[in-house]
């Protein structure tokens, strides 16, 4: 029990605590975000699935890029 | 308690589980129209698919590990059960979460039993 207990103290923002029917999957993350502060729990969460976000975003930014340069584009009006 | 909610489920949740979120009055959906996603597993392809699309790195998409159903399920209180807890990282990000904050409150198996119909 000391365990959970010690686990709670811990786990104490309001991702943490706020009631389940203001969230869900689609506004949880931005709703963590607003928050001024976040438990250790949340935080660490956030801060990884942020730099995996990030880096997603990159190849997705590159890829259009290929897709859009002059070269490609003509390319592709030729093709079709 | 998830009257009108719209849930989804990666193929990794079980059949029990799935079941509960009914019992408590929510409706399955594709992953488009779900309020909720839930998932067993990161690895699972489903639930990759959603990594990896446009929706979860705009913040759109948080995934749930779906034994916040059963830690519904296990207690008089449903309401004090904190979905927050319940957050599923992308699995290439477990290691590195878990190296900072210990095991994930999800990974405490023995919480989750739920209690085995016999459905013969
Ligand atoms: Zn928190």
């Amino acid at each position: 029990a000391t365990d959970s207990c010690s686990r709670m103290l811990k786990y104490t923002c309001s991702g943490c605590i706020v009631a389940r029917k203001l969230l869900n999957s689609r506004n949880f993350s931005k709703f963590l975000h607003s928050c001024a502060y976040q438990c250790v729990h949340h935080k660490v969460i956030m801060e990884a699935e942020d730099k995996y976000k990030n880096e997603l975003r990159k190849t997705f930014i590159c890829a259009k890029k290929i897709l859009l340069t002059p070269c490609r584009r003509r390319q592709l009006c030729k093709e079709s | 308690m998830f009257q009108g909610q719209r849930g989804w489920f990666c193929g990794s949740v079980s059949q029990d589980l799935r079941q509960i979120w009914e019992d408590e009055g929510g409706m399955v959906s594709d992953v488009k129209a779900a309020d909720f996603l839930f998932s067993c597993d990161a690895s699972h392809p489903d639930t990759l698919r959603i990594y990896q699309s446009l929706e979860y790195i705009e913040d759109n998409a948080t995934v749930f590990h779906a034994y916040y159903l059963a830690a519904i399920a296990n207690t008089e209180m449903k309401n004090s059960v904190a979905l927050g807890h319940f957050v599923l990282p992308p699995a290439c990000l477990q290691k590195e979460i878990r190296r900072k904050i210990g095991s994930f409150i999800w990974e405490q198996d023995e919480k989750f039993q739920i209690e085995k119909h016999d459905r013969m």
